[in-house]
């Protein structure tokens, strides 16, 4: 699969001296914990919320435009916790995307209007439809394409 | 309608980034998340106590093309312990307690929602009507079906919020008392 270029204007974007791109209309909550590894790219009104738990991406990320990343909380008896969400690398997140996540691999491909329920495990190179609902903890085995609400492998 | 008027109670935690148009009250104990739009546009809107209006989250009190009237402007009332997902559109004329509105689901202008309602992920209602209590709406295709119980408070995620939130954004100081 191979992705258009995209062109972006430079005024826009800041550049941070490991190469990540990151717009100027994003919303970074709490930016001591957003961990961006390098050659990553957000793009405009992305909101990425550091200020819950750690955020961390792996390199050549693509993060579309309002697209938010949300670590997950899980209940215990004792109140809630929020979880840290791991990114790994290459992976592209489409617009208007909500990732509630736990763990994304490397090479996944995450289509836009997505909503990624809470605490899910997507394993490397896996692909998410457009407009795919993904239930609460699930699962994505390596390889696989998910799509619909709630998503499942699309029958062949 | 362009001036603001948003009174606070104490207890209420309300980001300054979120967007906050029109006369806005908000009740004790309610969190708003940064990046949240509310927008009295056709009259106020008052807020019960321990809702938790994420971010992206649209609050909007629109009337419908044939119901506007100038002479007197109705109040939007959404009641206590109801829940606003991420990017969530809500239009409704009355909101009752304890509904929860997941992410990125659509309720119209002509919707009456009551109490204990849930409102999935991507959900799109927007006929004229008044929903029962207890009502869930799910799936790709809308469909409805009357729950067994009401949905679970979020009461622990807001205890938690409460000590989260006022570490990393600056929170709008309270302008009511009891």
């Amino acid at each position: 699969m191979e992705l258009e270029n995209i062109y972006y204007n430079k005024h826009e974007y800041v550049e941070t001296a490991s190469g990540n791109k990151v717009c100027r209309q994003t919303v970074l909550c709490g930016s001591q914990n957003i961990i961006l590894q390098g050659k990553v790219i957000i793009q405009a009104d992305a909101i990425i919320r550091g200020d819950l738990a750690n955020v961390k991406t792996g390199r050549y990320c693509i993060i579309s435009k309002e697209a938010v990343l949300r670590p997950p909380y899980k209940k215990f008896s004792k109140g809630v916790a929020f979880f840290p969400l791991s990114i790994g690398d290459n992976v592209f997140i489409g617009e208007k995307t909500l990732i509630n996540a736990a763990q994304i691999g490397s090479y996944v491909h995450i289509g836009k209007n997505c909503v990624i329920g809470r605490r899910c495990i997507l394993r490397d190179c896996c692909v998410i439809e457009d407009n795919s609902v993904l239930a609460p903890e699930t699962v994505v085995p390596p390889f696989s394409r998910y799509g619909g609400s709630p998503a499942a492998k699309p029958a062949k | 309608m362009s001036k603001n008027s948003i009174k606070i109670f104490p207890g209420a935690i309300v980001c300054e980034e979120a967007k906050l148009r029109g006369d806005i009250t908000v009740g004790s104990g309610t969190i708003i998340h940064p990046c949240a739009t509310i927008v009295a546009e056709a009259g106020p809107i008052i807020i019960g106590e321990q809702c938790l209006i994420e971010e992206q989250a649209k609050i909007v009190h629109r009337l419908p093309l044939d119901q506007q009237n100038k002479e007197n402007t109705p109040v939007l009332i959404i009641g206590s312990h109801n829940v606003f997902e991420v990017g969530c559109t809500v239009e409704a004329l009355k909101i009752g307690n304890n509904n929860v509105f997941e992410a990125k689901c659509f309720v119209g202008n002509k919707v009456t929602v009551t109490n204990g309602c849930t409102f999935g992920t991507g959900c799109v209602v927007t006929d004229e009507q008044i929903l029962k209590e207890n009502v869930s709406i799910f799936g790709a295709k809308c469909h409805m079906r009357e729950s067994l119980d009401k949905p679970a408070p979020q009461t622990l995620q807001m205890e938690t919020l409460v000590k989260l939130l006022p570490n990393y954004h600056h929170i709008r100081k309270p302008n009511c008392k009891h």
